[in-house]
This record gives C-alpha cells, structure tokens and sequence, in this order.
C-alpha cells in the first residue's frame, strides 16, 4: 500500500508524469478495444453461419463451399514458395556469405529489394495482370498468381533469411574453413542449419501474406471456384473466394463464414511461427 | 499492485470510451429526431422522409450501370452526339453489390440500384411510375426498368459448348434462369442429355455469373462427363474474352455495344433493376424522371420529393 | 570438380539475388511501357492535374485521386502514429509480463487480418458512427483515415517496440538516477533515442496506408471529387485502379495503369526520402 501511495505522491507533484502514464495506458487499452472490437464483429457474424455444408468436397451455388478455396490457399502458398523461397534464401546467401563489403552491385540489390518490400500489392496485381496474364498469355491462371505473389515476398524471405544468416557467429564459419571445409560446404552444412529458425519465420511472415492477399490476385489468378486441373487454370484462395461472394450480395453470410476460417488460419499461422521463435531462442540460449 | 493499478485505469478508459461512443449514438438520434421535427414544422407531411440524398452508383462501366442509366435517361447527347454519363459526381461509387446493400441499409437516407435477382428484404424496393418490381411484371413488360443478359460466342463454336447453349435456351435450362429469380426467355424445346464430354469455359459479367453457375451445375448433372468453368469478371472483359477466343462463352449484363463485333449474341435471360431505399424511409412510389433528377444530382434534398 | 562445383553455385547465388533487380526492371517496363504512352496521349498536364475524371468521355484527370490519397493517408498517421506509438511505449515499458504474452501475439494477429475483413468491418461499424455523428452517407475521408489508422497500428506498434527495446538501457536508467519519473524518462531519453527506429516504421506505416485498395474502397465512397470536408467523400488511387480495371478498354485501361505508374512514382518517391533519412542518421551515428 505505502508504494502505492508513494507512487501517487510523486505523480501530484508531477503531473505531467501521471499525464502520460495515462495516455500511454489509453492508447493501449485504445488498441485492445479496437482489436477485440474487430475479432468479436468477426466471431459474432460468422460463427452462426458456419456450416458443414460450406465444407462440402465440392462448390455449387447452392452450398457456397469454401473447401475448394482453402485447397487452393495450401497450393497457391506452397507453389508461391516453390519460387519465392530459393531464390529469397540464394540471394541472401549471396549478400551475406559471397559479396564483398561495399560491392556496388550488393548496393542496387539493396536497393531493389526495398523498392520491391515497398510496392503496393494493387501495382503488383497490374503488373502481374500485364506480364503474365496479357504479355505471356497465360490467361487467369494458378501460376501467374504465383509468380506475382513471390515477388511480392521475396523481399521479406531475403530480408529475414539474411538477418538470419548475419546472426551466425564468425567462429562457425571460421571452425569449419579450418578443418578445410570449402565455401560452399560451409554455408550448406554449418550456416544454414543455424539459421533454419530464422528463415522460417520468414516463409511464415510470407505464408501470412499469401493468404490474406486480395489486390494482387483478382487480376491474377482469378476467381474459379474450383480446385485447378493445372498451374495453368484460374483458382480462387480464401481471400478472393470471399470478395466473390461480397460481390453479388447473394452470399453475405457465408462471407462471414469465410472470414471467421481466414482469421483461424491467420491465428494458426502466427501460432506456429511463435513456436518456432521460441524453439530458436530456446536453442541459442543453450548455447 | 501495480497491476492492480493498471487493470482498474484500463477498465476506467474502456468504460470511458464505451459512454461516449453511446453518448454520439444517443446524440445522432436525438439529432435526427430535431430534424424530423423541424420537418414538420415546415409544412411536409409528417411521414415525409428528409435529409440530404445519399446517392449510391455502381463503377463506369459495369452493365448494371450502363442499363440503370440507359434506361433513366441519366445518359444523355451531348452537343457532339456523344453519349454522356450524366450521374452526378457526388455519387458513392461500389463495385460490389453487396456493399451496395449494406450502405443502403445503413443509411436512412440512401438510394442505389441493384439486380432484382440479389434483392432481399434488408433493403426495400420502390416503384417505378406505379409498378411493382418483380419476375412478372419484368416478363410482361409493365416494369420499365429491365436489361438483357446475354451470352456472346464466336461463330464455329465447340459441340459440347453449342450443347451447353442448347440446354440454356431449353425449357429446363429457362426453368432454372425462372426459378433463380430471372425472366426467362422463351424455350426453344426441350433439351436431351448429349453425353458430350469435353471443356467449356465461359467468362464475364458479375451480374450474370451467379445463374451461370447454377445453368452450369444443372448442365452438368445431366452430363457428367463435360466441365464447365465459370470464371467472374465484367461484361466488357466477356466481350473481350470472347472476341480473343480466351474463353468459349462470354458473359454481359448490357446490350453490346456497336463497336463490339465479331461476335453472335443471344439473350438468355432478363433481369429487372431495382431502385432501392433504406426499409425506415416512407418513400414507396418513384417516378422515372424523379429517379433521373436524383441520380444526376437535380433533386438532392429526400423533402423536395414529398408532395 | 569441387571447385566447379563452387563456381557454379556462385553463379547460381549470384544470378537468385539478380532476381530482386530483374523484377524491378520487369515492373518498370510493363508499367510504365504501357502508362506512359496514356500520359502522352493525354497529356501529363492534363493527367496530373485534371479535375474532372469522366473515363467513358475520355476525359481522364486524376488530380482529385492524387488528392484524395494524400489527405486520407495523412489522416491515417494522424489515427494511427500517435496510438502506434504510445501503444509502443506500453508495450515495451509499461505491459506486465503475463499481460504481454497476449498482447504481443493479439498484435501480429491484428497485422495479419485480410485487408478485406477490416474493410468490412469498417462498412458496418465505423461508417454508421461517422454517420450519427455527421449525417449524410458516413463514407469519406474520416472513415477511411481511421479505417487506415487502425490497419497500419500493428506495423508502428512492432517497429517501434523493437526500436524502443533496442535502445541500451543505460539511458533509461541514467535519467532515472537523475531523479526523473519512470514516464519521463521514457519520453525525454529513450523515446529521443529511438527516434530513426520510429521513424522507420511510421515510413512503412505510410507506405501501407497509401497502397492500401480492398479495404479503402468500401468506406470511402469513391466519388472522384476533390474532398471538401472531413466528411466528404474520396476517392483514392488504389480505389480507381480496383473499381474500373475490369471494364476498361484502349485509353481507358491505359489511363488506369498509368494510375498504377502514378502510384509506384508516390512510393519510389517515399522511399528514397526514407533511405536519405537513414543515411543522414546513419552519419550522424
């Protein structure tokens, strides 16, 4: 008690004090509220309209299922990565372990990679529209969302992964140079493993991107409610699947629906990337 | 204790913002209360609605829109004989019907457009010069305010795409453009089972892709051995497909236009515009012209329409 | 062999990080290739700062979406910074640590809602709250900026936070020793200190905000009209290319990637002033 009261002695004296105290509470019990605000809109709307049905194998107008558009969510994530994740982890592999300090070809990659982490997704979307879609004529097809999207995060991929790769110790690389190991030995066999954490969080902060994307797909990959037969048909994720049924205002409800699965994915998402955090700290803690 | 401290400082701010958002609640209605009464006192019926027009439109370019203002007169010449979209510039502009519904639910005093086929009762559906907006009176010609959905193809079309076409022109295929809530066109004969297999794609309006859809399901229920994709766009992107052979079938809720060639046309369906208004507004009767001198932005005040 | 074996994978590594400049150049040439061609036709004058936006009489002027985006942007720092930033404060200062273990994840789940879940949100709660405030339709430039605000607060709250953590805690507790509050010790030695951290992350914030298409697009009414009130309804960049792509042809299409171009110029712009900010700082240091 007599903290408390000793506390509340200085803040009379000093008001400004107590003054922000309480703004910085407010903006975050300001946040929390807006938060819990949006998650409960979220639940409330859409828990009473999920149903079994709107997991049915396959989507008719009738049921409005979204399993195709969550099938095509795990496709168009794990193609995206086909892409997007070696060229992210080579390049960063190259910044980190082969350019020289000061290279003036490292400077413009710098550069262009954060032009690219800058690039609204709708520019994305238009560029992917008259690259792959118009130029390459491939149509609305699975592959040109793809392509699109790993540009879009390889930014974040090489970013995380070279952050990853900086935070190796010199004395691994040394360790293994001395027992005569060759450069590229080294990075495969003593570097990357260390920084495997690192890297994942990455493809996970990229995995979240992927699937709350809207802009940079309509134009893309459009908007077939089906699993696609190739790389080469259109397909809609979760996202697009529920700004097509925003679309014609006959399926609000199970936009709702939608929406309550893409936050449990987003929640299982951020989920796994915590533990793989915590997993890393764990490991370098031991160290 | 500390934390103690904190929690309670938390709970105070949290009720703190909960009041006032109550209290602007509470201040709206009491507001809009004033207003109604001054209305009154100004002579107007009591029923009258009021306020300033929220005036909601679809994108440039969407068939909806295209036929709403077609059809109103909201297009008119200009000097050069161009035609000139005249919706006033303080519209709201959607694309999406579903935003549409959900603003014009929201707010007492908005009017908007949609497909008589996405209509339901969170938003109210006024008569035009005295007719009733429904499937009949679309059909036999007494509501005005109707637009074609056509399907647009290039000339040697695929066997199993000309079948699909078939059903949809077949009395079973009207019976499902009737039963989703459509004007159907009239049949020509019943359709058999071809047991064709094969792909076809169609591709275009948004208007139209939800009774394509169904068209589709019912299809090929009878020939399971045929995939039809529906792919959701615009009217103009289904010409255009079309036109570039990038999809078999080409979907648009608006007549073509003259510059759109190369292709067949047919209509498989009519689809009545409703003008909608929110469900708390008196307003149940429209007259054409009242509905143009709204949209392009003469009568901006919901008081001007009382009589 | 084993040192072709290293060369080529040099190669190989080499070539992947050329990818990120290849992109770039592809992005440029499309989007500009097939923009600028429409500025010429149409005159970057009349592009630029044109009034009046009527595509199906060709009259393309984007003035009042170059303007639209500005002010909504603005006003989403001007949401969003000040909470951002003292949510930041709390965060790293103030938050119990049982309370944080939620907080922290509650923070990146708000950063990985779809953009097109808080665009609905805001159709059906924030607009009708503007709406009882003001009248009229409730869509326009407030809704959207604090719609925008609150999208880009996990982006400041996580910059800020670790550029907040990052600062080395001596500064805290020299002031400390001084013998000022626990307060101001935050605000007048480590909030200073962490300023280019901050900084960078208002930058991203403001990149998020002006790029921002599916969720702007159901609260701002989208009235190509320059806004003449907080109330007023707007139309952004994103929202113009998003509304009408679909349907455009010839000029029109063009007219609507050169909005694109218009755009990336905006955030090719911001972040060079963010690198000069960086460099300025980083000598400082």
């Amino acid at each position: 008690m007599s903290k408390f009261k000793q506390a509340m002695e200085t803040y009379r004296k000093r008001p400004l004090s107590l003054f922000l105290r309480i703004v910085v509470i407010a903006a975050a019990v300001i946040t929390a509220f807006i938060l819990g605000a949006i998650i409960i809109y979220i639940l409330v709307k859409g828990i009473p309209n999920l149903s079994p049905e709107l997991f049915a194998w396959e989507y008719n107008t009738d049921n409005v299922s979204m399993t195709p558009a969550i099938i095509n969510t795990i496709l168009m994530v794990l193609l995206t990565l086909v892409f997007a994740a070696p060229i992210g982890i080579f390049s960063a592999i190259y910044l980190v372990e082969y350019a020289k300090r000061g290279n003036k070809l490292v400077n413009i990659i710098r550069m262009t990679t954060e032009t690219l982490a800058g690039i609204p997704s709708i520019v994305y979307g238009l560029f992917g529209y008259l690259m792959f879609v118009i130029a390459m004529h491939w149509g609305y097809s699975f592959i040109a969302g793809a392509l699109t999207l790993a540009i879009m995060v390889l930014p974040t991929i090489m970013r995380t992964t070279e952050e990853a790769l900086k935070a190796v110790p010199d004395s691994y690389r040394d360790g293994s140079f001395g027992l005569g190991a060759g450069r590229l030995r080294t990075v495969f066999q003593v570097v990357l493993p260390s920084a495997i954490p690192g890297i994942l969080s990455g493809v996970i902060l990229s995995i979240g991107r992927i699937v709350g994307e809207t802009a940079a797909l309509i134009f893309t990959a459009g908007t077939i409610a089906a699993i696609p037969a190739s790389v080469m048909n259109s397909g809609r994720t979760l996202a697009i699947h529920m700004y097509a049924l925003l679309n014609e205002g006959l399926y609000m409800n199970q936009a709702y629906a939608t929406a309550v699965v893409l936050l449990v994915m987003v929640i299982i998402i951020n989920g796994i990337s915590g533990l793989i955090a915590k997993a890393f700290s764990k490991r370098t803690g031991e160290k | 204790m500390k934390r103690k401290k904190i929690f309670t400082l938390g709970l105070v701010a949290a009720l703190g913002a909960m009041t006032v958002l109550a209290g602007c609640g509470n201040n709206a209605a009491e507001n809009n209360n004033a207003s109604a009464a001054q209305q009154e006192d100004g002579g107007n019926g009591a029923s009258a609605p009021s306020g300033a027009i929220s005036v909601v439109s679809r994108e440039e370019g969407s068939g909806t829109r295209g036929a709403f203002t077609e059809l109103f007169g909201v297009e008119q010449e200009d000097a050069d004989g161009n035609k000139v979209d005249m919706t006033t510039t303080a519209a709201e502009v959607t694309n999406s019907t579903a935003v549409m519904m959900t603003t014009v639910a929201g707010n007492d005093n908005a009017i908007g457009y949609i497909s008589l086929g996405s209509l339901d009762d969170s938003v109210k559906a006024v008569k035009i010069d005295g007719v009733e907006p429904s499937v009949d009176t679309v059909a036999d010609g007494t509501y005005k305010v109707a637009r074609p959905f056509n399907v647009v193809y290039k000339d040697g079309l695929s066997d199993v795409a000309q079948d699909f076409l078939n059903y949809i022109m077949s009395e079973e295929g009207q019976a499902v453009i009737a039963e989703d809530g459509y004007i159907s066109q009239p049949a020509e004969g019943s359709y058999t089972a071809s047991g064709l297999s094969g792909d076809v794609s169609v591709a275009g309006s948004s208007s139209v892709t939800p009774v394509m859809e169904k068209l589709a399901e019912a299809y090929q229920k009878l020939n399971p051995d045929v995939n039809i994709e529906v792919q959701q766009s615009d009217s103009t992107t289904g010409v255009t497909s079309a036109q570039e052979g990038a999809c078999d079938i080409g979907m648009a809720s608006r007549e073509l236009k003259d510059s759109e060639t190369g292709v067949e046309s047919k209509v498989i369906a009519m689809d009545g515009i409703a003008v909608i208004v929110n469900n708390n507004n008196s307003i149940t009767d429209l007259t054409s012209d009242q509905v143009k001198q709204i949209f392009m932005g003469e009568v901006t005040d919901w008081s001007e329409l009382a009589k | 062999m084993k040192k072709a074996k290293e060369t080529v994978m040099h190669i190989v590594f080499l070539v992947a990080a050329c990818v990120s400049i290849f992109a770039v150049a592809l992005i440029c040439i499309f989007l500009f290739g097939n923009g600028i061609p429409a500025i010429g036709k149409i005159g970057l004058g009349h592009f630029i700062s044109g009034m009046d936006w009527k595509p199906l009489n060709n009259i393309f002027g984007i003035f009042p979406m170059i303007i639209g985006s500005i002010y909504v942007t603005a006003g989403a720092i001007i949401v969003g910074v000040p909470i951002g930033i003292l949510c930041a404060v709390y965060m790293a200062k103030f938050c119990p640590k049982g309370l944080y273990k939620i907080f922290k994840p509650a923070i990146n789940l708000m950063a990985g809602i779809p953009s097109i879940v808080y665009g609905f949100f805001g159709l059906v709660v924030l607009v009708p709250i503007v709406q009882n405030m003001h009248g009229g339709s409730g869509k326009g430039v407030l809704a959207a900026s604090v719609l925008l605000g609150i999208m880009i607060l996990p982006t400041i709250i996580s910059v800020s936070e670790s550029a907040i953590r990052a600062v080395p805690n001596y500064y805290f507790e020299g002031a400390l020793a001084l013998g000022d509050t626990k307060e101001r010790s935050i605000f007048c030695a480590v909030l200073p200190a962490a300023k280019s951290g901050i900084m960078a992350g208002v930058i991203l914030g403001i990149g998020r905000a002006i790029g921002e298409t599916m969720a702007v697009i159901m609260v701002a009414g989208n009235q190509p009209i320059l806004p003449d009130s907080l109330f007023s309804g707007v139309r952004t960049l994103t929202a113009n290319i998003v509304l009408e792509m679909g349907y455009a042809t010839d000029l029109h299409r063009q007219a609507l990637i050169a909005t694109g171009v218009v755009l990336f110029v905006f955030i090719l712009i911001i972040n060079i002033l963010f690198s000069l900010l960086n460099r300025r700082s980083g000598d400082k240091a």
